[in-house]
């Protein structure tokens, strides 16, 4: 059931076409296995030039993700306990743009955004541009659960946490040196240019789609934005139906790339208006990230499942990290070409490196 | 059918002794609107100058005259979008500014980020030069009365929240076809601090695209965000329903789905438009062809020349 494609245009013509008939023989069995309810966890850590020197850190961190998302609905877990598991994982991972490992604004602090929404009730929390949070994809979910809102932003989200009991963290701790060299490196850029997805230091965005063997569908995404941002700056991420939306009857998706350009389309909730449609996750993703390239000249990337348990990852960046938890078969890539299904087993050598 | 602009003043029940001003404030906003797009102004300039005059009018839940937070104090969201490039500006939770929807078009046009948040906006205000007003300001005795009687342990919440109206907007084609939104509200009376509702949210507040059309709206902001009311408005215009259908299919959905209510105004990009809402009233504006429509009951459409109102 599993649909992975990558933008056409970038791709050779053999490659395309290896995906369409992949695409059509997974559909004919989706078809036969509708009666049995499968239980899926999709997760990206990102769509952006990802470098070689970080690509089989994502890869394992996506991977391992993926599981502890399924590992969450295999303990009896509903869809919204394995997306914020799964988010939790890559938030505690300081190979991605989220929690720990954040890029840093303009001031050199550290200001995260996150969301999370519910497909049964289409209950959503977020949080923008709070600071001293370790796992803000659960601070997310406190507001969608404890308050009468969706959205916290600045201090008021950080008073908020505190009265819920949510640890603040120190900034420092949330800070890698990798980031902190980088963002060293590139203070001197100036707000105001386009920001280039296919160049390297457009760290990006986390996240993570389920579906529970009930057929209840989840989102969330996590990040730490665009480096060098302007203090105060939201993305797409913690906006509904921009960095994700989640709809029992349509479906689940999770957004990554160009903010800018993910708010401009609100590419959550035109992928999941494709589905509705009745177009297929993949085709919907594709001609939604398609349409982002030619409106608004945005690269991007998402992941998206339907309450089917049909599912795609798709992105028009060089590369995204992402990982599939489905019937206990873990697949997993970063480039657009190649997919490699493997039995659930986290060590296992990682044979998904193109040379 | 070209240039229009329609303009709201908020979804919920309305006051009988508010009601006048009301209509009053609406249809100033849509002439200074129109006035705009007459002189050559784009639709961009249209909805900020209509939108502006809004916040500018205490009766208005939005800049002067928001309603407060928990707190007592005044914290705002706007959003601008161009319907040509789908450029969009935001600002949330922003303090001590009398024109939220004017700062947002500055992030539009200013800066490569379409949202900037709280203290953030606030340092992006300075750094632009639009002047800090005192809370003071902002804040009206009629605030301070609803603010004070809401902390009351005996409240009835849902009813002071909707003795207030929300949320300001207003949406605009230009003569060269052009379409525009905007919104901007003071929020929910009593919210958390920092409680950022649908108005800032691209798709929530509202949403415009040369290609189908522009929607601002008004109500409850929670259930707005869940179902993304204006980006789902401009689906079913897009699938081909009017702007007419297409609000109410959308304020249906809302109502049934989440169990919400509010109001839209909407424009189609050749100058069809309608001003629907599920709330009991909604003070409505519209502006085309030198003629004025009004309204604020279910069913109530008045008409005047704009430029001899009697």
């Amino acid at each position: 059931m599993c649909q992975v494609s990558a933008d056409e245009a970038e791709n050779n013509t053999q490659i395309s076409q290896n995906h369409v008939s992949m695409a059509e023989v997974l559909s004919e069995e989706d078809r036969e296995r509708k009666s049995k309810m499968s239980a899926v966890v999709v997760v990206h850590g990102g769509a952006w030039a990802i470098p070689d020197e970080l690509a089989e850190a994502s890869v394992s961190g996506v991977k391992a993700a993926a599981c502890e998302g399924f590992s969450a609905l295999k303990r009896g877990g509903n869809a919204v306990d394995a997306v914020e598991a799964a988010v939790r994982a890559l938030e505690d991972n300081t190979v991605f743009n989220a929690g720990h490992g954040a890029a840093l604004n303009a001031n050199g602090e550290v200001e995260l955004d996150a969301i999370i929404m519910d497909g049964s009730t289409l209950a959503s929390g977020a949080v923008s541009c709070v600071k001293n949070i370790a796992n803000p994809v659960s601070l997310a979910r406190a507001v969608m659960e404890k308050t009468a809102h969706i959205m916290l932003t600045g201090r008021g989200a950080n008073m908020f946490a505190e009265s819920v009991g949510v640890a603040t963290v120190p900034t420092e701790t949330l800070v890698t040196e990798y980031e902190r060299k980088e963002w060293e490196k590139r203070k001197h850029y100036v707000a105001g240019v386009m920001e280039d997805f296919n160049s390297q230091w457009a760290h990006d965005t986390v996240g993570a789609v389920a579906v529970d063997c009930a057929g209840n569908v989840a989102c969330a995404t996590s990040t730490g934005g665009i480096r060098n941002k302007m203090v105060g700056r939201v993305g797409d991420s913690p906006i509904i139906g921009s960095g994700g939306y989640a709809d029992n009857f349509s479906g689940a998706v999770s957004c990554t790339g160009h903010g800018e350009s993910i708010l401009k389309v609100t590419l959550a909730r035109l992928i999941l208006s494709h589905i509705e449609q009745g177009k297929p996750v993949a085709e919907a993703s594709q001609a939604s990230l398609r349409y982002m390239g030619d409106r608004v000249r945005g690269a991007g990337g998402a992941i998206a499942v339907s309450p089917s348990g049909q599912w795609a990852a798709t992105f028009t960046t060089e590369r995204m990290a992402w990982a599939a938890v489905e019937d206990d078969v873990l697949c997993y890539c970063i480039h657009k070409k190649n997919l490699q299904p493997s039995p659930v087993a986290p060590d296992s050598t990682p044979s998904w490196i193109e040379k | 059918m070209l240039p229009v602009v329609v303009v709201h003043g908020g979804a919920g029940h309305i006051p009988k002794e508010r009601s006048e001003t009301a209509a009053s404030g609406v249809c100033s906003a849509a002439r200074a609107g129109y006035a705009v797009l007459r002189g050559g102004g784009s639709s961009m300039d249209a909805v900020v100058e209509a939108v502006s005059q809004l916040e500018n009018n205490p009766s208005f839940n939005a800049g002067c005259g928001s309603v407060l937070n928990v707190k007592g104090e005044v914290e705002m969201d706007a959003i601008v979008m161009d319907g040509k490039t789908l450029g969009s500006g935001a600002v949330s939770a922003v303090r001590n500014i009398a024109n939220p929807v004017q700062l947002a078009r500055l992030v539009m046009d200013k800066t490569s980020h379409a949202c900037l948040t709280a203290e953030g906006a606030n340092q992006f205000a300075w750094a632009m030069g639009v002047p800090k007003v005192p809370e003071e300001s902002l804040i009206t005795e009629y605030s301070v009365m609803r603010w004070t009687k809401n902390l009351a342990p005996d409240a009835n919440p849902v009813e002071c929240q909707m003795g207030k109206m929300g949320t300001v907007g207003a949406v605009a084609v230009d003569s060269e076809g052009n379409i525009a939104c905007a919104t901007s509200t003071g929020g929910l009376l009593n919210k958390m601090v920092g409680r950022v509702g649908d108005t800032p949210c691209i798709g929530g507040g509202g949403y415009a695209d040369n290609e189908a059309g522009a929607v601002s709206t008004t109500g409850h902001g929670e259930a707005i965000m869940k179902v993304t009311l204006a980006r789902l408005i401009l689906f079913h215009m897009e699938q081909g329903q009017s702007v007419e259908a297409a609000s109410d299919l959308g304020l249906a959905y809302m109502k049934s789905r989440v169990g919400g209510l509010g109001g839209v105004v909407t424009v189609d990009p050749q100058g069809h438009w309608a001003a629907r809402f599920s709330s009991l009233q909604m003070a409505w504006a519209a502006a085309q062809r030198d003629t004025l429509h009004y309204g604020l009951y279910a069913g109530e459409h008045v008409t005047q020349s704009i430029d001899n109102p009697h």
